[in-house]
């Protein structure tokens, strides 16, 4: 991060500096630090042997960086199956989604149909209706079609999209109409429309779409853990909660190894796309 | 920050609709366009290919989404055990229960005061950090990414590492505390202890969220407005409480409503960090422990699903209706 | 319909929807529970003359006391032992109540395993529900020795002349302790023999300056089954969860043990309570003492860095012996699955339980060898320490009907204790709530239930 403190534009006077100092950049450190420190600590514990852990003489650093915990982890629970179901999981439901969000977002706004804005307000409807609350009966619903235990069990109840519908939806009402005319007299069809003229000048907002939606599937938690039980199926988060033992030791190292590889590869995702993913999180949000 | 989302804002001409921005002008043209011809072969092939488009989406959302809320809704009338096939309708009989046991004032009490903490703590911190990062130094940009990632990061895993954290033996934090010859709180063990824990770790992870909103809120305003409270000679204190405050409101009153949603609906941590909700029985965490903890009361966990879902209910009306009429303070 | 809410549309609007929802609400009843009157009784078929036993089935378990590697072990024994079943191991949650939790759960139309492990509080709930069978058909037929196993142990599943489930991963809480830090106090080298024993002890273990010691005593985490172990001071005391069915938390005997765990906490600061797992807390050096489960005993001999003792549980005032409750998991076999697959399930079960197979699995964890022929000489012989929890398996008594009879009563009891152990909580008052608690409970979920 940037410790190197800089001059601000306007000229400095001794006070100046000082207000830069501590109003701009002891917050703005701090909070950084807030951030960062815990998730730091979970790398360094996760490479700590039990006996630096499991004690009250502590260290800050391992006593040597070792791998030891994660590959304890792989011992106990199938990770590398996790990994694998969580990428699975995360990349069809993502892709499905996009696609469904950019059809219907297409249709409710390129499209013409008298009902539209009563579909637009179920779709949106549908946002604030808590996943918690449709856990049991969709259980039910999916285990007796089959899928409990299986990966489209988990994908299946989380397609419908509400929020990329919206998302895109807003940015294509924002697309100047003469955009499509012009395809409109060529005679192209909507199919065309959509995937010719629509789609490519619209790639940033999908790929907001498509980022958020790779976070939170790949964050999901409760319906794969209501849905699964055999670890052949567990996602990521589920099969960390695995590696708690009732009447074991606290493994605390393995649980920072586990927290670790369900944690890094978003944050590797974030620090390269961050402007993508806050902006379609943040959607919505200045309308005044 | 991106600013993909703040194109300008049309007309409320629209008199049902006013939920999003620039709806109103394009469908009504199209409206008028097909409403005259309706019947028309295009317009017919027009309205398949609509729902050709739309069915797939619209089917998921209505079985796994609205379809469950009837469910819950017929499961809240009956007495019911998660694991037998057999049940007997009591009709309101569940919601009596939930509200002339113990429970209402238990369970709605704990989802109050994590809420209005968490949503006021998120808020209070988010803007004072977007405060400091609506400033023209170095650095801002990077912690402003910094400050919005535990956002994005899983629930389960931020959780585990604060527990670690917080663990009165191991953790680092009763490691300081043991340095100033102070004992660690019970924070896993005392129901109040564990609640504030949780909260402080749900605020850690979300105020991110409320500072990047509020430095979009705050970088939309009117630069002149700025400049001239400043050059009025009002202090800076002065010029946020008098004039960006009240400019930012309808920001304020966004986050209000947002984080109000997502708080009652806080769960991931929650199921990590205080397993049996000893202190942290939210209606969330209640209905899913109801039903799928201990007791296996599925008939009374969707009682409380349905609570739960009328309040989230009447919080996004009061967005809709706010968004309708567009309060402004300028 | 019309009970849903919705934001506000016109009336066209509101009409299609609710035109919409009707044609669901046929599909909305579909996958929920009946609620015809319930036909009659049909009485279960446990006849397994000339069935085959199911070629595959599976073995869902917590791997108790990190088991993972000698249930693998067991298993692949049991596989080559016979061409007949295979059983396949699948982890089904992490502790007795996630387990539990996806096994109600898969009652609701889920797959179901052949073997199911069950906790002391579960069981009893499964046979209510009736999703567990009757084992005694099966153990006829397949001839268990059920005379071999520990009386104290098998009888724990018997329950209108039944056989409900076998004992498996069986322990008892016991007491271990520092034994650097007890010859640094100058303390015998032996567990305390009642509770006011202890107290004396622990202010010389206080002022005995170890290095990095929090407290002299740890109570078990609170989340985890503070109900089990706490019985041991309440029945020192005279007291209990309950006699039978008539809840008994706020006699004066129980409140008066449970107070003295209390000031051992605040009064007397020498006591302090377990956030996850107390046994690790021990092995960490930061108390003296604490009472674990012998499931725990081999992971406590391979974490410390300093010599363990173990002894029997401390006695009280009233009653010194027998003080001790029994715990732990049992394996019971599902009622919705095939007969093939239950035939099977017994033949694992019988496997599991041969004196041999026991002996290994109570070598790698320290939980109790089920079977009275067991030979434990190679175990003991490695770690004597297994003894004492064998010895005190004969000063055991049968837990109190509130905490494993009564569903979610365990969670009831943990809250109380967390109200007067992390809080300084009127225990009177707490314990009367926590009897009425319980005795609603037990009117609105066993009593309606019991034959």
């Amino acid at each position: 991060m940037s410790t190197t403190v800089t001059r601000p534009e306007r000229a400095l006077s001794r006070r100046n500096l000082a207000a830069t100092v501590v109003g701009g950049y002891v917050p703005l450190i701090l909070t950084t630090a807030v951030v960062f420190l815990p998730l730091l600590w979970m790398i360094l514990s996760s490479m700590k042997m039990p006996n630096e852990i499991v004690t009250t003489d502590l260290a800050v650093l391992p006593a040597q960086f070792s791998l030891e915990n994660y590959s304890a982890a792989a011992d106990k629970v199938p990770f590398g199956q996790f990994f694998l179901n969580s990428t699975i999981v995360t990349v069809t439901g993502a892709a499905i989604k996009v696609v469904l969000a950019l059809l219907t977002a297409y249709a409710l706004v390129f499209v013409r149909f008298p009902f539209k804005r009563l579909i637009f307000v179920l779709i949106l409807v549908a946002l604030m209706v808590p996943p918690q609350v449709s856990i049991l009966p969709n259980y039910i619903l999916i285990t007796g079609m089959g899928g409990r235990n299986t990966l489209w069990g988990i994908i299946l109840p989380g397609l419908g999209t509400a929020f990329g519908t919206f998302l895109l939806r807003q940015h294509f009402l924002s697309l100047p109409a003469s955009l499509l005319e012009a395809a409109e007299i060529d005679g192209a069809g909507h199919w065309r429309r959509l995937w010719r003229i629509v789609a490519p000048v619209s790639v940033p907002s999908i790929a907001t779409v498509a980022l958020v939606t790779i976070v939170s599937e790949w964050n999901e938690y409760i319906w794969p853990l209501i849905i699964v039980d055999d670890p052949r199926y567990m996602t990521l988060p589920v099969g960390l909660t695995l590696l708690r033992n009732s009447e074991g030791d606290a493994a605390w190292g393995i649980l920072m190894a586990g927290a670790v590889m369900v944690i890094v590869p978003v944050l590797i995702i974030f620090a390269a796309l961050q402007r993508y993913i806050v902006a379609g999180l943040t959607q919505g949000s200045v309308t005044g | 920050m991106s600013r993909v989302h703040t194109e300008p804002l049309p007309p409320p001409a629209d008199p049902s609709g006013s939920l999003s921005r620039g709806t109103a002008k394009r469908d009504n043209l199209k409206n008028s366009a097909g409403s005259k011809r309706r019947f028309s072969p295009r317009a017919r092939r027009e309205g398949l290919v609509f729902l050709a488009l739309v069915l797939p989406n619209l089917a998921l959302i209505g079985v796994f989404t609205y379809l469950p809320l009837l469910n819950n809704l017929y499961y809240s009338t009956l007495n019911w055990t998660l694991g037998s096939s057999n049940a007997t309708v009591i009709g309101l009989g569940n919601y009596v229960t939930f509200f002339t046991s113990g429970d209402a004032p238990r369970v709605l009490g704990t989802t109050a005061v994590f809420t209005l903490i968490t949503v006021g703590g998120s808020m209070v911190l988010g803007l004072l950090i977007a405060l400091a990062l609506n400033q023209r130094i170095r650095g801002t940009t990077f912690a402003r990414s910094a400050v919005f990632a535990p956002y994005v990061l899983s629930g389960v895993g931020v959780g585990l590492v604060w527990l670690f954290i917080f663990d009165p033996v191991y953790g680092v934090l009763a490691w300081f505390l043991r340095g100033f010859g102070a004992t660690s709180p019970q924070w896993i063990n005392d129901p109040d202890l564990a609640l504030t824990m949780v909260i402080i770790v749900y605020v850690w992870k979300n105020l991110g969220y409320c500072a990047v909103v509020y430095l979009a809120g705050l970088q939309s305003l009117p630069k002149d407005i700025m400049e001239a409270s400043q050059l009025d000679g009002a202090g800076a204190v002065r010029a946020f409480w008098s004039v960006k405050l009240p400019l930012i409101s309808p920001t304020t009153f966004f986050l209000l409503i947002t984080c109000l949603l997502s708080s009652l609906q806080a769960f991931d941590l929650i199921r990590i960090m205080t397993p049996l909700g000893s202190g942290t029985s939210t209606l969330v965490y209640e209905a899913y422990l109801q039903a799928f903890g201990a007791f296996n009361r599925a008939g009374y966990s969707a009682a409380i699903s349905v609570i739960l879902f009328t309040i989230l209910l009447v919080a996004t009306v009061l967005q809709l209706r706010f968004v309708e009429r567009k309060v402004h303070y300028s | 319909m019309k009970s849903i809410p919705l934001p506000p549309l016109n009336r066209r609007h509101f009409l299609s929807f609710a035109a919409l929802g009707s044609g669901t609400v046929a599909l909305a009843a579909c996958g929920g529970p009946s609620t015809a009157p319930p036909a009659e009784e049909e009485e279960t078929d446990l006849d397994f003359e000339g069935v085959t036993p199911a070629a595959a089935i599976e073995f869902w378990s917590t791997h108790p006391g990190q088991s993972q590697e000698v249930e693998k072990a067991l298993i692949e024994k049991f596989n080559s032992s016979q061409s007949e079943v295979q059983v396949t191991l699948v982890t089904a949650g992490a502790d007795y109540e996630e387990i539990a939790q996806k096994f109600q759960t898969a009652q609701q139309g889920g797959k179901l395993p052949a073997v199911v492990l069950l906790s002391d509080v579960w069981w009893f709930r499964y046979y209510i529900n009736g999703s567990i069978i009757p084992l005694d058909g099966l153990i006829e037929q397949l001839e268990v020795e059920t005379g071999d196993y520990r009386e104290s142990l098998i009888a724990d599943y018997q329950y209108e002349d039944k056989q409900w489930a076998l004992p498996y991963a069986r322990s008892t809480p016991l007491f271990y302790y520092n034994r650097d830090h007890f010859k640094a106090a100058g303390l015998p080298d032996r567990s305390p023999t009642t509770w006011e024993e202890f107290g004396e002890w622990a202010p010389k273990l206080m002022n005995a300056g170890i290095p990095g010691l929090q407290t002299a005593y740890q109570f078990p985490a609170l989340a985890g089954y503070a109900g089990w172990s706490l019985q041991n001071h309440l029945w020192g005391y005279g007291g209990g969860w309950s006699d039978e069915w008539t809840m008994t938390a706020d006699s004066p005997e129980s409140v008066a043990a449970i107070q003295w765990c209390q000031d051992a906490v605040f009064k007397h600061k020498w006591a302090g309570v377990s956030s996850n797992d107390a046994s690790a807390d021990l092995s960490s050096g930061a108390v003296s003492a604490t009472v674990s489960s012998t499931g725990s005993l081999v992971g406590v001999l391979k974490a410390a860095q300093f010599d363990v003792g173990v002894g029997f549980l401390p006695g009280g005032p009233e009653e010194t012996d027998p003080v001790c409750p029994t715990g732990g998991a049992g394996l019971g076999i599902p009622s919705g699955v095939t007969k093939e697959e239950q035939l099977a399930a017994a033949m694992f079960l019988k496997f599991m339980g041969e004196p041999e197979n026991t002996a290994e699995f109570s070598a790698a964890t320290g939980y109790m060898p089920v079977r009275s022929s067991a030979d434990m000489t190679a175990v003991l012989a490695v770690s004597p320490l297994i003894g004492t929890a064998i010895d005190q398996l004969d000063v055991t008594r049968p837990q109190d009907y509130a905490r494993v009879f009564v569903p979610g009563a365990d969670l009831e009891i943990a809250k109380t204790a967390a109200a007067v152990l992390t809080q300084p909580g009127d225990v009177q008052t707490e314990m009367t709530k926590l009897k009425e608690t319980l005795e609603s409970m037990y009117q609105r979920d066993v009593e309606p239930n019991l034959a």
